[in-house]
């Protein structure tokens, strides 16, 4: 039911707001209301467009944008609250770097709601720690569970990181983009899983790293502490 | 003869009537199968069963060799089934419950429901509410590897 769903976001806007007091450092005013926003921003818009992309008109079937569960599309949801986040805090762009790690913790809090969905496993497995859907002997690798630890560990590592322009969110991109992408093989698809805007978000949040302190080299002393 | 009544692309009214079912045919026409099946029940009136829909029609493109896919449309009419059908193209059969009398057998409530058969017609699971594609791609690996 929806009710499920709603838990599991729950977990995540928990753990995000925990991991904004757990690393609170150059956090902005108003940071944890700018994050809620652009996760509400990315979900309208990743529904809208997969709506659009099944042939559901959202004019004529708006009371259709609320069944979230009907699908939401990976890569316009992602770009949506990036862009969102990014527009929030465009005179404080560091905002950006300081909120990082508290993402990630709220991607692993969506993940690891999956408990209250009954929604954690993939493809079967005999490793010890596999578990059966209820009735059954086949036993699955709990894969959002896995995806969840990631994410944790990624956002504890992304919070060791140092200031230099655009390191932390860019780390926080490649880092929440590659644990989709390595776990997607585990998790039953019909369409295999939109593995391309995976890539691609690696590929951004590695270039962020690569690139974006050497671009703004002389402003990056300003950004240390 | 159910093949053919839910055959989509054109215009609804081009459609054959579905088939009006019960609970103990629809049951018995379950027994028959040698494969797994899937039963969706839905209804043209349903804003979440307009959601999975396109869902259900992929799917069936993909397993319906290997799985059996049934709508059961419930507490509606005709015509707006068919409309419905023509809309999703959704190229499987479907029978008509006007009373609800398939999903209430099964303990299912509020529609949509999506309901995992074995062959034979054992429930392996039900799922009230829409579906999601990992939850469907799940349920049917599940059908299929407790067939193989």
């Amino acid at each position: 039911m929806e009710f499920t769903l709603l838990w599991a976001a729950l977990s995540a806007v928990v753990l995000a707001w925990v991991g904004l007091r757990l690393w609170p450092e150059r956090v902005p005013e108003h940071g944890f209301d700018r994050l809620l926003g652009a996760a509400v921003a990315g979900l309208v818009v990743g529904r809208l467009v997969a709506m659009a992309t099944q042939g559901i008109n959202p004019l004529a079937s708006p009371g259709d944008i609320l069944i979230v569960r009907g699908g939401v599309h990976t890569g316009a949801a992602a770009l949506a609250f990036a862009l969102v986040l990014w527009w929030g805090n465009r005179k404080d762009p560091g905002a950006l770097d300081a909120v990082a790690p508290a993402v990630l913790l709220g991607l692993a809090g969506w993940h690891g709601g999956c408990l209250w969905r009954g929604a954690c496993l993939g493809t079967a497995s005999d490793l010890p720690w596999a578990w059966a859907l209820d009735g059954s002997t086949v036993t699955r690798h709990p894969v959002e569970i896995y995806a969840a630890l990631a994410l944790a560990l990624g956002a504890w590592s992304v919070s060791r990181l140092g200031w230099r322009p655009f390191l932390r969110a860019g780390s926080a991109l490649a880092i929440a983009s590659l644990v989709r992408l390595i776990t997607e093989p585990l998790r039953p698809s019909l369409t295999g899983g939109p593995l391309a805007w995976y890539l691609a978000g690696a590929v951004v949040g590695l270039t962020l790293i690569i690139t974006r302190p050497r671009l703004t080299r002389d402003d990056a002393s300003d950004l240390r502490p | 003869m159910l093949a053919g009544c839910a055959q989509g692309g054109s215009e609804g009214s081009a459609l054959p009537d579905l088939p009006a079912t019960t609970a103990d045919e629809f049951s018995a026409h379950l027994a028959e199968l040698d494969q797994p099946a899937v039963v969706n029940v839905w209804a043209s009136w349903c804003l979440p069963c307009r959601s999975e829909a396109p869902l259900f029609a992929q799917a069936h493109g993909e397993y319906g060799d290997q799985i059996e896919f049934i709508g059961v449309d419930v507490q509606d009419s005709q015509a707006g089934a068919k409309a419905f059908l023509a809309e999703f193209e959704l190229d499987f059969d479907h029978f008509f419950d006007s009373d609800r009398q398939v999903p209430n057998a099964y303990g299912g409530f509020g529609t949509p429901i999506t309901l995992f058969f074995a062959p034979g017609g054992e429930l392996v699971s039900l799922h009230n509410g829409v579906v999601d594609e990992r939850t469907l791609a799940l349920n049917i690996d599940e059908l299929m590897r407790r067939g193989s």
